[in-house]
Protein backbone atom coordinates (compact mmCIF):
# COMPACT_ATOMS: atom_id res chain seq x y z
CA UNK A 1 0.00 0.00 0.00
CA UNK A 2 1.07 3.48 -0.92
CA UNK A 3 2.31 6.24 1.53
CA UNK A 4 0.80 9.08 -0.36
CA UNK A 5 -1.17 9.51 -3.49
CA UNK A 6 -1.33 12.38 -5.62
CA UNK A 7 -4.45 12.45 -7.70
CA UNK A 8 -4.34 14.73 -10.74
CA UNK A 9 -2.75 17.53 -8.61
CA UNK A 10 -3.04 20.98 -11.03
CA UNK A 11 -2.27 24.19 -9.92
CA UNK A 12 -2.04 27.47 -11.75
CA UNK A 13 0.60 29.78 -12.33
CA UNK A 14 -1.12 32.95 -10.47
CA UNK A 15 -4.20 32.92 -8.00
CA UNK A 16 -5.86 35.35 -10.77
CA UNK A 17 -4.47 34.15 -13.99
CA UNK A 18 -6.23 30.55 -15.45
CA UNK A 19 -3.14 29.79 -16.95
CA UNK A 20 -2.01 25.91 -15.54
CA UNK A 21 1.11 25.98 -14.13
CA UNK A 22 1.07 21.94 -14.15
CA UNK A 23 -2.04 20.10 -14.45
CA UNK A 24 -3.18 16.25 -13.69
CA UNK A 25 -0.13 15.01 -11.71
CA UNK A 26 -1.08 11.49 -10.82
CA UNK A 27 1.60 9.57 -8.51
CA UNK A 28 2.07 7.37 -5.37
CA UNK A 29 4.92 7.44 -2.99
CA UNK A 30 5.60 3.82 -1.50
CA UNK A 31 7.31 2.85 1.48
CA UNK A 32 11.10 2.88 0.73
CA UNK A 33 10.77 5.31 -2.24
CA UNK A 34 13.64 7.24 -3.17
CA UNK A 35 12.39 9.65 -5.43
CA UNK A 36 14.36 11.97 -7.11
CA UNK A 37 11.95 14.91 -9.02
CA UNK A 38 13.93 17.06 -11.76
CA UNK A 39 12.72 19.02 -14.70
CA UNK A 40 13.10 22.64 -16.15
CA UNK A 41 13.78 25.68 -13.90
CA UNK A 42 9.74 27.19 -13.85
CA UNK A 43 8.27 23.76 -14.35
CA UNK A 44 6.47 23.97 -10.25
CA UNK A 45 8.69 21.45 -8.97
CA UNK A 46 8.97 23.28 -5.55
CA UNK A 47 5.30 24.32 -6.02
CA UNK A 48 4.70 20.66 -5.63
CA UNK A 49 6.81 19.94 -3.52
CA UNK A 50 4.88 22.45 -1.02
CA UNK A 51 1.68 21.55 -2.49
CA UNK A 52 2.10 18.20 -0.87
CA UNK A 53 3.63 19.29 2.04
CA UNK A 54 0.17 21.57 2.77
CA UNK A 55 2.17 25.01 2.33
CA UNK A 56 0.31 25.96 -0.63
CA UNK A 57 -3.12 25.26 -2.12
CA UNK A 58 -3.82 23.21 -4.55
CA UNK A 59 -6.11 24.14 -7.63
CA UNK A 60 -7.92 21.37 -8.53
CA UNK A 61 -7.58 17.48 -7.83
CA UNK A 62 -6.51 16.00 -3.94
CA UNK A 63 -4.16 14.20 -2.39
CA UNK A 64 -4.37 10.90 0.34
CA UNK A 65 -2.33 9.79 3.20
CA UNK A 66 -2.43 6.91 4.36
CA UNK A 67 -5.66 6.30 2.10
CA UNK A 68 -7.48 9.50 4.13
CA UNK A 69 -7.81 12.73 1.82
CA UNK A 70 -6.09 15.29 2.91
CA UNK A 71 -9.47 17.10 3.76
CA UNK A 72 -9.79 14.80 6.59
CA UNK A 73 -6.47 15.56 8.06
CA UNK A 74 -5.81 18.57 10.97
CA UNK A 75 -2.74 20.02 8.72
CA UNK A 76 -0.28 20.19 11.89
CA UNK A 77 -1.23 15.95 11.69
CA UNK A 78 -0.35 15.94 8.65
CA UNK A 79 2.89 18.19 8.33
CA UNK A 80 4.34 15.67 10.73
CA UNK A 81 3.76 12.67 8.57
CA UNK A 82 4.88 14.72 5.86
CA UNK A 83 7.65 17.68 6.21
CA UNK A 84 9.31 20.21 3.74
CA UNK A 85 12.58 21.34 3.69
CA UNK A 86 13.48 24.38 1.89
CA UNK A 87 16.42 24.95 -0.16
CA UNK A 88 17.23 27.96 2.01
CA UNK A 89 17.57 27.13 5.17
CA UNK A 90 15.98 29.32 8.10
CA UNK A 91 17.75 29.33 11.55
CA UNK A 92 15.38 30.37 14.56
CA UNK A 93 17.66 32.32 16.82
CA UNK A 94 19.51 31.21 19.38
CA UNK A 95 22.25 28.75 19.46
CA UNK A 96 22.52 24.91 17.68
CA UNK A 97 20.92 23.19 20.15
CA UNK A 98 18.10 25.38 20.46
CA UNK A 99 17.54 24.65 16.63
CA UNK A 100 17.55 21.14 17.29
CA UNK A 101 15.04 20.95 19.93
CA UNK A 102 12.95 22.54 18.23
CA UNK A 103 10.80 19.67 17.11
CA UNK A 104 10.86 18.47 20.87
CA UNK A 105 9.54 22.17 22.27
CA UNK A 106 7.21 22.76 19.34
CA UNK A 107 5.77 18.26 20.46
CA UNK A 108 6.61 18.50 23.87
CA UNK A 109 8.75 15.37 22.97
CA UNK A 110 11.78 14.54 24.91
CA UNK A 111 15.01 15.83 22.94
CA UNK A 112 16.31 12.80 21.42
CA UNK A 113 20.16 13.87 22.26
CA UNK A 114 22.29 10.92 21.29
CA UNK A 115 19.81 10.68 17.84
CA UNK A 116 20.30 14.60 17.04
CA UNK A 117 24.09 14.08 17.88
CA UNK A 118 24.50 11.02 15.53
CA UNK A 119 22.90 12.67 12.55
CA UNK A 120 25.14 15.70 13.29
CA UNK A 121 28.27 13.42 12.71
CA UNK A 122 26.78 11.60 9.71
CA UNK A 123 26.59 15.06 8.38
CA UNK A 124 29.93 16.08 9.58
CA UNK A 125 28.67 18.82 11.76
CA UNK A 126 29.84 16.50 14.47
CA UNK A 127 32.91 19.25 16.18
CA UNK A 128 30.22 22.06 16.15
CA UNK A 129 29.79 23.75 19.85
CA UNK A 130 26.10 23.06 20.12
CA UNK A 131 26.08 26.54 22.03
CA UNK A 132 27.13 28.43 18.94
CA UNK A 133 24.59 30.97 17.80
CA UNK A 134 23.05 28.98 14.49
CA UNK A 135 22.53 32.13 12.32
CA UNK A 136 26.17 32.38 12.89
CA UNK A 137 27.27 29.03 10.97
CA UNK A 138 27.91 28.99 7.01
CA UNK A 139 25.39 28.36 4.17
CA UNK A 140 25.98 24.49 3.89
CA UNK A 141 26.07 24.09 7.62
CA UNK A 142 22.81 25.83 7.79
CA UNK A 143 21.32 23.63 5.11
CA UNK A 144 22.58 20.83 6.99
CA UNK A 145 21.60 21.40 10.13
CA UNK A 146 18.11 22.21 8.90
CA UNK A 147 18.15 18.69 7.40
CA UNK A 148 18.53 17.36 10.94
CA UNK A 149 16.05 19.71 12.54
CA UNK A 150 13.56 18.05 10.07
CA UNK A 151 14.76 14.41 10.89
CA UNK A 152 14.48 14.34 14.09
CA UNK A 153 10.45 15.42 13.61
CA UNK A 154 11.12 11.47 12.09
CA UNK A 155 8.06 11.83 9.29
CA UNK A 156 7.04 9.53 7.32
CA UNK A 157 7.98 11.15 4.39
CA UNK A 158 10.56 13.80 3.73
CA UNK A 159 10.36 16.68 1.24
CA UNK A 160 13.47 17.58 0.33
CA UNK A 161 13.80 20.62 -2.01
CA UNK A 162 17.75 21.14 -2.88
CA UNK A 163 18.68 20.61 -0.11
CA UNK A 164 22.72 19.89 -1.24
CA UNK A 165 23.01 23.35 -2.87
CA UNK A 166 25.48 24.94 -1.05
CA UNK A 167 27.45 21.62 0.50
CA UNK A 168 31.21 20.79 -0.82
CA UNK A 169 31.17 17.17 -2.75
CA UNK A 170 31.92 15.88 0.48
CA UNK A 171 29.04 16.99 2.76
CA UNK A 172 27.08 16.62 -0.27
CA UNK A 173 27.49 12.76 0.01
CA UNK A 174 27.20 12.44 3.85
CA UNK A 175 24.05 13.79 3.58
CA UNK A 176 23.04 11.69 0.65
CA UNK A 177 24.36 8.18 2.92
CA UNK A 178 22.46 9.70 5.96
CA UNK A 179 18.84 10.17 3.72
CA UNK A 180 19.72 6.73 2.27
CA UNK A 181 20.22 4.93 5.08
CA UNK A 182 17.37 7.03 6.98
CA UNK A 183 14.68 5.35 4.57
CA UNK A 184 16.18 1.70 4.76
CA UNK A 185 16.91 1.78 7.73
CA UNK A 186 13.82 2.78 9.66
CA UNK A 187 11.42 0.72 11.85
CA UNK A 188 8.63 2.34 10.37
CA UNK A 189 7.77 2.63 6.73
CA UNK A 190 9.51 5.95 4.94
CA UNK A 191 10.34 7.49 1.92
CA UNK A 192 11.64 10.85 0.27
CA UNK A 193 10.86 13.35 -2.96
CA UNK A 194 14.04 14.97 -3.51
CA UNK A 195 14.60 17.85 -5.82
CA UNK A 196 17.45 17.73 -7.77
CA UNK A 197 19.31 19.64 -10.46
CA UNK A 198 22.70 17.28 -9.70
CA UNK A 199 22.45 14.00 -12.44
CA UNK A 200 25.40 12.42 -10.92
CA UNK A 201 23.20 13.15 -7.36
CA UNK A 202 19.87 11.87 -9.05
CA UNK A 203 21.31 8.60 -9.91
CA UNK A 204 23.17 8.19 -6.79
CA UNK A 205 20.05 8.68 -4.25
CA UNK A 206 17.01 7.21 -6.26
CA UNK A 207 15.23 4.21 -7.45
CA UNK A 208 12.89 6.28 -8.79
CA UNK A 209 12.46 9.76 -11.43
CA UNK A 210 9.54 11.84 -11.64
CA UNK A 211 10.64 14.23 -14.32
CA UNK A 212 8.17 17.02 -14.95
CA UNK A 213 7.72 19.45 -18.07
CA UNK A 214 5.05 20.84 -20.40
CA UNK A 215 3.04 21.63 -17.32
CA UNK A 216 2.73 17.81 -16.08
CA UNK A 217 4.52 14.96 -15.21
CA UNK A 218 5.87 13.45 -18.53
CA UNK A 219 7.97 10.55 -16.86
CA UNK A 220 7.85 8.55 -14.10
CA UNK A 221 9.95 5.27 -13.65
CA UNK A 222 12.71 3.41 -12.03
CA UNK A 223 16.02 5.46 -12.06
CA UNK A 224 18.02 3.30 -14.34
CA UNK A 225 16.21 3.20 -17.30
CA UNK A 226 14.97 7.08 -16.96
CA UNK A 227 18.92 7.94 -17.22
CA UNK A 228 19.74 4.88 -19.81
CA UNK A 229 16.43 5.07 -22.07
CA UNK A 230 14.23 8.64 -21.84
CA UNK A 231 10.99 7.95 -23.25
CA UNK A 232 10.10 11.71 -24.37
CA UNK A 233 12.00 13.66 -26.27
CA UNK A 234 11.67 16.64 -23.86
CA UNK A 235 13.45 14.17 -21.12
CA UNK A 236 16.19 13.64 -23.57
CA UNK A 237 16.86 17.06 -24.39
CA UNK A 238 16.54 17.67 -20.75
CA UNK A 239 19.33 15.25 -20.40
CA UNK A 240 21.28 16.28 -23.17
CA UNK A 241 21.47 19.67 -21.63
CA UNK A 242 22.63 18.25 -17.95
CA UNK A 243 25.46 16.64 -19.86
CA UNK A 244 26.92 19.50 -21.70
CA UNK A 245 26.86 21.35 -18.31
CA UNK A 246 29.08 18.35 -16.76
CA UNK A 247 31.10 18.71 -19.42
CA UNK A 248 31.53 22.33 -19.16
CA UNK A 249 31.73 22.36 -15.79
CA UNK A 250 33.10 19.00 -14.73
CA UNK B 1 -12.25 82.17 23.33
CA UNK B 2 -14.28 84.79 20.98
CA UNK B 3 -16.00 83.61 17.94
CA UNK B 4 -13.39 86.33 16.44
CA UNK B 5 -11.04 85.01 17.98
CA UNK B 6 -11.93 81.66 16.66
CA UNK B 7 -11.88 82.68 12.85
CA UNK B 8 -8.65 84.21 13.44
CA UNK B 9 -7.14 80.49 13.81
CA UNK B 10 -7.96 80.03 10.17
CA UNK B 11 -4.41 82.20 10.13
CA UNK B 12 -2.88 79.07 10.34
CA UNK B 13 -4.71 77.15 8.06
CA UNK B 14 -3.35 80.01 5.45
CA UNK B 15 0.35 79.47 6.25
CA UNK B 16 -0.25 75.58 5.42
CA UNK B 17 -1.94 75.88 1.94
CA UNK B 18 0.52 78.96 0.86
CA UNK B 19 3.47 76.51 2.00
CA UNK B 20 1.77 74.11 0.01
CA UNK B 21 1.27 76.51 -2.62
CA UNK B 22 4.70 78.02 -2.70
CA UNK B 23 5.92 74.31 -2.42
CA UNK B 24 3.93 72.86 -5.17
CA UNK B 25 3.08 70.08 -2.85
CA UNK B 26 -0.31 69.83 -4.36
CA UNK B 27 -1.86 69.35 -0.70
CA UNK B 28 -3.96 72.93 -0.93
CA UNK B 29 -7.05 70.50 -1.44
CA UNK B 30 -6.23 68.27 1.45
CA UNK B 31 -6.02 70.89 3.59
CA UNK B 32 -9.02 72.29 2.99
CA UNK B 33 -10.78 68.82 3.67
CA UNK B 34 -9.08 68.73 6.95
CA UNK B 35 -9.92 72.22 7.69
CA UNK B 36 -13.24 71.75 7.40
CA UNK B 37 -13.88 68.14 8.20
CA UNK B 38 -12.19 69.43 11.51
CA UNK B 39 -14.35 71.81 12.15
CA UNK B 40 -17.16 70.62 11.35
CA UNK B 41 -16.88 66.95 13.24
CA UNK B 42 -15.00 69.21 16.47
CA UNK B 43 -18.30 71.28 16.98
CA UNK B 44 -20.78 68.95 16.68
CA UNK B 45 -18.91 66.85 19.32
CA UNK B 46 -19.30 69.61 21.19
CA UNK B 47 -22.71 70.25 20.56
CA UNK B 48 -23.81 67.06 21.21
CA UNK B 49 -21.41 66.65 24.35
CA UNK B 50 -23.17 70.26 25.59
CA UNK B 51 -26.55 67.88 25.27
CA UNK B 52 -25.09 64.95 27.09
CA UNK B 53 -23.46 66.46 29.97
CA UNK B 54 -26.60 68.71 30.12
CA UNK B 55 -28.98 65.07 30.27
CA UNK B 56 -26.28 63.15 32.32
CA UNK B 57 -27.84 60.05 30.92
CA UNK B 58 -25.70 57.19 30.75
CA UNK B 59 -27.27 55.68 27.45
CA UNK B 60 -25.83 58.96 25.42
CA UNK B 61 -22.58 58.01 26.98
CA UNK B 62 -23.14 54.23 25.53
CA UNK B 63 -23.56 55.58 22.72
CA UNK B 64 -21.13 58.22 22.33
CA UNK B 65 -18.16 55.20 23.22
CA UNK B 66 -19.46 52.96 20.88
CA UNK B 67 -19.58 55.35 17.89
CA UNK B 68 -15.77 55.98 19.12
CA UNK B 69 -14.80 51.98 19.40
CA UNK B 70 -16.38 52.03 15.76
CA UNK B 71 -14.69 54.65 14.03
CA UNK B 72 -11.82 53.86 15.34
CA UNK B 73 -12.11 50.12 14.77
CA UNK B 74 -12.69 51.46 10.84
CA UNK B 75 -10.08 53.58 10.56
CA UNK B 76 -6.69 51.14 12.42
CA UNK B 77 -8.41 48.12 10.25
CA UNK B 78 -7.68 50.13 6.87
CA UNK B 79 -4.36 49.12 8.09
CA UNK B 80 -5.04 45.67 6.89
CA UNK B 81 -7.79 45.84 5.13
CA UNK B 82 -7.24 42.57 3.25
CA UNK B 83 -7.50 40.12 6.27
CA UNK B 84 -11.11 39.57 6.22
CA UNK B 85 -12.61 40.25 10.14
CA UNK B 86 -9.96 41.82 11.69
CA UNK B 87 -12.02 45.76 11.99
CA UNK B 88 -14.43 43.26 14.16
CA UNK B 89 -11.66 41.78 16.04
CA UNK B 90 -10.03 45.58 16.29
CA UNK B 91 -13.75 46.72 18.04
CA UNK B 92 -13.63 43.83 20.30
CA UNK B 93 -10.02 44.77 21.33
CA UNK B 94 -11.21 48.46 22.39
CA UNK B 95 -14.32 47.61 23.71
CA UNK B 96 -12.63 45.50 26.21
CA UNK B 97 -9.47 47.86 26.52
CA UNK B 98 -11.75 50.26 27.22
CA UNK B 99 -14.25 48.42 29.43
CA UNK B 100 -11.79 47.37 32.16
CA UNK B 101 -9.58 50.75 31.93
CA UNK B 102 -13.22 52.33 32.67
CA UNK B 103 -13.91 50.07 35.11
CA UNK B 104 -10.78 50.21 37.06
CA UNK B 105 -10.76 53.77 36.68
CA UNK B 106 -14.97 54.12 38.22
CA UNK B 107 -14.46 51.24 40.40
CA UNK B 108 -11.35 52.69 42.26
CA UNK B 109 -13.16 56.21 42.32
CA UNK B 110 -10.36 57.82 40.54
CA UNK B 111 -12.23 59.85 38.10
CA UNK B 112 -16.04 60.82 39.43
CA UNK B 113 -18.41 58.81 37.36
CA UNK B 114 -19.89 61.62 35.21
CA UNK B 115 -20.15 62.43 31.38
CA UNK B 116 -17.41 65.32 32.03
CA UNK B 117 -15.29 62.67 32.80
CA UNK B 118 -15.77 59.33 31.00
CA UNK B 119 -16.31 60.40 27.21
CA UNK B 120 -12.84 62.16 27.32
CA UNK B 121 -11.49 60.17 29.32
CA UNK B 122 -12.70 56.91 26.92
CA UNK B 123 -11.63 59.42 23.84
CA UNK B 124 -7.77 58.96 25.13
CA UNK B 125 -7.76 55.53 25.43
CA UNK B 126 -10.05 54.42 22.58
CA UNK B 127 -7.99 57.01 20.25
CA UNK B 128 -4.34 56.03 21.66
CA UNK B 129 -5.52 52.28 22.00
CA UNK B 130 -6.41 52.49 18.12
CA UNK B 131 -3.02 54.19 17.61
CA UNK B 132 -1.50 50.84 19.09
CA UNK B 133 -4.14 48.27 16.36
CA UNK B 134 -2.72 50.58 13.35
CA UNK B 135 1.22 50.01 14.78
CA UNK B 136 0.36 46.26 15.48
CA UNK B 137 -1.08 45.25 12.32
CA UNK B 138 1.26 47.43 10.28
CA UNK B 139 4.43 45.23 11.45
CA UNK B 140 1.72 42.09 11.23
CA UNK B 141 2.26 43.10 7.38
CA UNK B 142 6.11 43.29 7.04
CA UNK B 143 6.37 40.03 9.70
CA UNK B 144 4.45 38.03 6.85
CA UNK B 145 7.30 39.32 4.62
CA UNK B 146 10.31 39.01 6.47
CA UNK B 147 9.60 36.22 8.44
CA UNK B 148 7.31 33.99 5.88
CA UNK B 149 10.54 31.45 6.16
CA UNK B 150 10.64 31.29 9.54
CA UNK B 151 6.87 30.78 10.05
CA UNK B 152 6.63 28.32 7.05
CA UNK B 153 9.93 26.59 7.99
CA UNK B 154 7.63 26.05 11.81
CA UNK B 155 4.15 24.93 10.15
CA UNK B 156 6.30 22.35 8.36
CA UNK B 157 7.63 20.69 11.39
CA UNK B 158 4.19 20.23 12.06
CA UNK B 159 3.52 23.55 14.94
CA UNK B 160 0.01 24.86 14.95
CA UNK B 161 -0.64 28.07 13.69
CA UNK B 162 0.16 29.82 17.20
CA UNK B 163 3.13 28.29 17.50
CA UNK B 164 4.41 29.06 14.11
CA UNK B 165 3.29 32.60 14.19
CA UNK B 166 4.59 33.41 17.86
CA UNK B 167 8.09 35.45 17.78
CA UNK B 168 6.23 37.05 14.85
CA UNK B 169 3.23 38.46 17.41
CA UNK B 170 5.64 39.06 20.37
CA UNK B 171 7.58 41.75 17.48
CA UNK B 172 4.59 42.78 16.92
CA UNK B 173 3.21 43.81 19.74
CA UNK B 174 6.64 45.20 21.27
CA UNK B 175 6.97 47.56 18.20
CA UNK B 176 3.25 48.47 18.72
CA UNK B 177 3.99 49.47 22.79
CA UNK B 178 7.18 51.45 22.25
CA UNK B 179 6.09 54.55 20.88
CA UNK B 180 3.65 54.58 24.20
CA UNK B 181 6.69 53.74 26.74
CA UNK B 182 8.92 56.05 25.46
CA UNK B 183 6.23 59.04 25.57
CA UNK B 184 6.15 58.20 28.99
CA UNK B 185 9.57 58.41 29.68
CA UNK B 186 9.74 62.36 27.68
CA UNK B 187 6.67 63.48 28.51
CA UNK B 188 7.02 66.84 30.71
CA UNK B 189 10.62 67.33 29.25
CA UNK B 190 10.13 67.40 24.90
CA UNK B 191 6.33 67.60 25.03
CA UNK B 192 3.46 69.08 27.21
CA UNK B 193 0.50 66.76 26.41
CA UNK B 194 -3.31 68.25 24.95
CA UNK B 195 -5.08 66.91 28.49
CA UNK B 196 -2.94 69.10 31.07
CA UNK B 197 -2.31 72.34 28.11
CA UNK B 198 -5.93 72.30 27.93
CA UNK B 199 -6.91 72.78 31.51
CA UNK B 200 -3.69 74.79 32.58
CA UNK B 201 -5.40 77.10 29.62
CA UNK B 202 -9.03 76.99 31.11
CA UNK B 203 -7.34 77.83 34.24
CA UNK B 204 -6.63 74.72 36.12
CA UNK B 205 -4.03 74.63 38.62
CA UNK B 206 -0.68 73.23 37.13
CA UNK B 207 -0.34 70.72 39.73
CA UNK B 208 -3.85 69.84 39.46
CA UNK B 209 -3.45 69.17 35.49
CA UNK B 210 -0.20 67.12 35.81
CA UNK B 211 -1.60 65.09 38.52
CA UNK B 212 -4.56 63.84 35.66
CA UNK B 213 -1.69 63.64 33.04
CA UNK B 214 0.52 61.55 35.33
CA UNK B 215 -3.46 59.46 35.41
CA UNK B 216 -3.58 59.87 31.61
CA UNK B 217 0.00 58.46 30.81
CA UNK B 218 -0.56 55.62 33.48
CA UNK B 219 -3.68 54.56 31.50
CA UNK B 220 -1.85 55.13 28.67
CA UNK B 221 0.59 52.41 29.23
CA UNK B 222 -1.86 49.96 30.44
CA UNK B 223 -3.95 49.95 27.91
CA UNK B 224 -1.25 49.92 24.84
CA UNK B 225 -0.60 47.04 26.76
CA UNK B 226 -3.61 45.34 27.02
CA UNK B 227 -4.89 46.01 23.36
CA UNK B 228 -1.72 44.59 21.70
CA UNK B 229 -2.16 41.38 23.85
CA UNK B 230 -5.73 41.27 23.09
CA UNK B 231 -5.42 41.83 19.34
CA UNK B 232 -2.89 39.58 18.94
CA UNK B 233 -4.16 36.81 20.44
CA UNK B 234 -8.11 36.88 19.15
CA UNK B 235 -6.41 37.97 15.80
CA UNK B 236 -3.47 35.87 14.68
CA UNK B 237 -5.28 33.08 12.79
CA UNK B 238 -6.59 35.22 10.28
CA UNK B 239 -3.06 35.68 8.93
CA UNK B 240 -3.57 31.85 8.08
CA UNK B 241 -5.95 30.01 5.93
CA UNK B 242 -8.49 27.56 7.36
CA UNK B 243 -6.05 24.98 7.02
CA UNK B 244 -3.61 26.42 8.32
CA UNK B 245 -1.55 28.00 5.59
CA UNK B 246 0.07 31.01 5.29
CA UNK B 247 -2.17 34.01 3.56
CA UNK B 248 -0.51 35.17 0.06
CA UNK B 249 1.72 38.17 0.42
CA UNK B 250 -0.33 40.96 -1.45
CA UNK B 251 1.15 43.44 -3.43
CA UNK B 252 3.00 46.28 -2.17
CA UNK B 253 0.30 49.52 -1.83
Amino acid sequence: MSLLQLNKVSKYKFDEEKEWLFRDITADISPEDHIVLIGGSGQGKSTLLRIIARLERLDDGGICLEGKASKEWKPQSWRKKVSYVAQKPVMLTGSIKNNLRTVSLLHDRPFEEELARRYMEAVGLGQLDWGKNAVDLSGGEQQRLALIRSLMLNPDILLLDEITSSLDPGSKHAVEQLLLEWVSEASSPKAYLWITHDVEQARAISNQVWFMAEGCLLEKGETTAFFEHPNTKQAKQFMSGLQTEVVKHP
Amino acid sequence: MSNMALICTLCFVAVAAFISMKQKLGLEKEILIGTLRSAVQLLFIGYVLHFVFGTSNPFFILIIITGMILVAAWNAGAKAKHISGIRLRIAITLACTEGVTMGILLGLGIIAPTPQYIIPVSGIIIGSSMIVCGLLLNRMKREMETARGEIEMLLALGATEKQAIHSSLRRSVRASMIPTIDGMKTVGLVQLPGMMTGMIVAGADPIEAVRYQILIMFVLASSAAMTAMILSLISYKLWFTKDARLLPVLPAD
